[in-house]
């Protein structure tokens, strides 16, 4: 029993609902379901990217070059759609845009050893500016973007499947088959394998690129998928769609109880953070707060959050005979 | 001759940019000249600064994301207290506190509470930004002093003061890391339990790497104001990045205790030249990031292959004269 309730998740999930009860004391219209609802629309693509990050941070890296993925595959798309390409086709080139730069990732990272932040550092600049120049071949200046989707595509944006608005089915959706990826495949345990000691897998013969490759495709392909849901919700492809994803999705990873360090995390625990951090940014905008200010109170959310997990960490080295099964 | 280039990253940086600045000065006849080396080196100042900053936190293998909040939050208060009628020294002591003040909160998250740094800081960037646009209410501030902006513009032999003062950090910088306690910094980064064994003050060390940093930032901020005169909301967004790719690219090794202030130079100049040089090739600017990310990413590939082949060869070479290194160190192994 213990085992399931002194879990970080469940910490997590009751740092949620304290959030949304007093969001809804001081402005009782944040409960009303449809305002919950479809408020997510504004903040799930941060989600999108956050899970298959989190898979990338368990098994030893990270990836911060997702955030100009996702405008370099919307740019990929729109030029497609701009020539006249049908539209599973414009789709197929966004998508493989994204998975592309997820496989120059991984072999860049392979063929040089070096740190994983250091390596995707460069590809979010070098993403960033291909998707400028691509975008400036198509004389699309950067604030309007690529527009010109058809009408079928961009309905799809405000759609609503199952009474779920379209992006958040489509989050939850993903975020269900990464869910059962890491934690129910073979799959799912090499990645916590090799977090754990990348050395001691490759000796008994895992095959980690392979794994983490794997990984950094599917950080891409969400990155790509986040780009193209954007395009059809705001009507237009834009360089900058995933510039303000950066930081939240790194956030909710780490939030959701991934380990920078590897080995530890889990897709429940980043999609119960997503929603932390978003409902607190709109919580905080309909409770009146400047915008400015919720900024800050989420960077601190975050500082606070982990410094907790962190004291109490300590604390338990000085406790005896508490093991750090907890988590 | 060329293994020597190839093993020194700053000597393969330093051939590069010459090699890049030649080429442009080919293409664009007049690029060549003084001139064009003070304005990249007053184009690179902001840059340079934060870069200084984030170095030794780095040298201790931590990593600090929250460069450019602390630098827009400095900027701000050296603004607002200019602009409550403080004198300008006051002003710049308060800008300075409050960048010292940001860091020692960093520092506090990572070497008291031991939270690692990337969280620690990605979170004070969002924190440190949003405490800026509280105290700003989201104007961005504008009519600066005539003397602020005095520090920023050309004074002395084509260098500003800020200028000048980069260059006196620079030097002070490389002076401290030859002494003892810039060793310390170094063994830190390296083997932080060693460290720890050899009883020094892990903790005060890092806590004092991050104050120096914010010290730095507040530097970059006051320098950024004075160069264009006004604090937009979005001050130094995103130059930690472009700090952090700069070092990397100046050797400095993310994996703490490898790096030198010569690397954190030509690692900002290579940066500085190849904006400044699009300017002149007249190429527009958004090709800026693509040619940087692509020049950065070619570089680390470039070197790390070489690296790689050096070290393989090497390790050959040490299995063929094997027995010879056992009998050597077994006199030091007496010793100790």
């Amino acid at each position: 029993m213990k085992r399931y309730v002194m879990r970080w998740e469940v910490l997590l999930l009751a740092i949620l609902v304290a959030e949304l009860l007093i969001f809804g004391m001081i402005n009782p219209r944040f409960l009303r379901p449809s305002s919950l609802l479809f408020g997510t629309s504004d903040f799930v693509q941060v989600g999108i990217v956050a899970v298959p990050l989190t898979l990338v941070i368990i098994a030893g890296g990270i990836d911060v070059s997702f955030a100009s993925t996702v405008g370099l595959a919307a740019i990929a798309f729109g030029i497609a759609n701009f020539f006249g390409q049908p539209l599973p086709l414009s789709l197929l080139v966004g998508f493989a845009t994204g998975a592309l730069a997820g496989v120059l990732n991984a072999t860049i990272i392979r063929l040089t050893r070096l740190q994983p932040l250091v390596v995707t550092l460069g590809s979010l600049y070098m993403f960033s500016g291909a998707a400028t120049v691509l975008s400036g071949v198509v004389g699309a200046n950067g604030y309007e973007g690529i527009g010109g989707f058809p009408a079928g595509f961009t309905a799809l944006g405000y759609a609503q499947v199952m009474g779920l608005p379209m992006p958040l089915f489509v989050f939850l959706c993903f975020a269900a088959v990464l869910l059962v990826l890491l934690h129910l495949t073979r799959f799912g345990r090499l990645v916590f394998q090799i977090g754990l000691n990348e050395n001691a897998a490759r000796h008994s013969g895992m095959p980690v690129f392979r794994v983490q490759l794997m990984t950094y495709v599917l950080t891409g392909l969400a990155a790509a998928l986040a780009g193209i849901m954007l395009s059809a919700y705001f009507g237009s492809a834009r360089v900058d769609l995933g510039s303000a994803t950066l930081l939240p999705a790194i956030t909710a990873a780490v939030l959701g109880g991934a380990s920078i360090y590897g080995g530890k995390g889990s897709v429940l625990g980043t999609v119960i953070a997503t929603f932390i951090i978003g409902y607190l940014q709109q919580g905080l905008q309909m409770s009146g707060v400047p915008s400015q200010i919720s900024s800050a109170l989420s960077g601190a959310l975050l500082v606070l959050v982990v410094a907790l997990r962190h004291g109490a960490a300590l604390l338990r080295e000085f406790l005896p005979e508490r093991s750090a099964q907890a988590d | 001759m060329f293994e020597r280039i190839a093993r020194d990253r700053v000597a393969t940086l330093f051939l590069v940019t010459v090699a890049v600045l030649l080429l442009v000065g080919l293409a664009a006849p007049g690029f060549l000249s003084a001139g064009t080396a003070t304005i990249i080196w007053s184009n690179g100042l902001v840059l340079m600064l934060v870069a200084l900053g984030i170095f030794p936190v780095i040298l201790t293998r931590n990593i600090d994301v929250s460069g450019g909040s602390i630098l827009g939050l400095s900027a701000v208060v050296l603004g607002l207290a200019l602009n409550d009628g403080f004198a300008l020294p006051l002003a710049l002591g308060f800008a300075l506190g409050a960048g010292i003040c940001a860091g020692v909160v960093n520092g506090l998250l990572v070497a008291g509470l031991g939270v690692p740094s990337i969280v620690a800081t990605l979170g004070t960037l969002g924190l440190f930004r949003g405490v800026m646009l509280i105290a700003t209410g989201g104007e961005w501030i504008e009519e600066l002093p005539e003397a602020l902006k005095s520090l920023g513009a050309k004074s002395y032999g084509g260098l500003s003061i800020m200028g000048i003062i980069t260059a006196l950090v620079i030097v002070a910088v490389w002076w401290f890391l030859r002494s003892r306690r810039g060793r310390w910094v170094m063994v830190t980064g390296d083997n932080r339990e060693a460290a720890h064994h050899l009883g020094l003050p892990v903790r005060r060390i890092e806590l004092l790497a991050f104050a120096w940093a914010g010290a730095m930032y507040a530097l970059a901020g006051i320098t950024f104001a004075a160069q264009i005169g006004f604090v937009p909301n979005q001050a130094g967004s995103g130059i930690e990045l472009r700090a952090i790719a700069a070092l990397v690219l100046g050797g400095i090794s993310l994996l703490g205790g490898v790096g030198s202030v010569g690397g954190v130079v030509i690692g900002v100049i290579f940066f500085t030249s190849i904006d400044t040089s699009l300017v002149f090739l007249k190429i527009p600017a958004y090709w800026n990031d693509l040619i940087g990310g692509a020049m950065l990413l070619g570089v680390l590939l470039i070197d790390g292959r070489l690296r790689i082949a050096l070290e393989a060869r090497d390790r050959a070479a040490r299995y063929r004269r094997g027995s010879n290194t056992e009998q050597k160190s077994q006199p030091l192994e007496d010793a100790a």
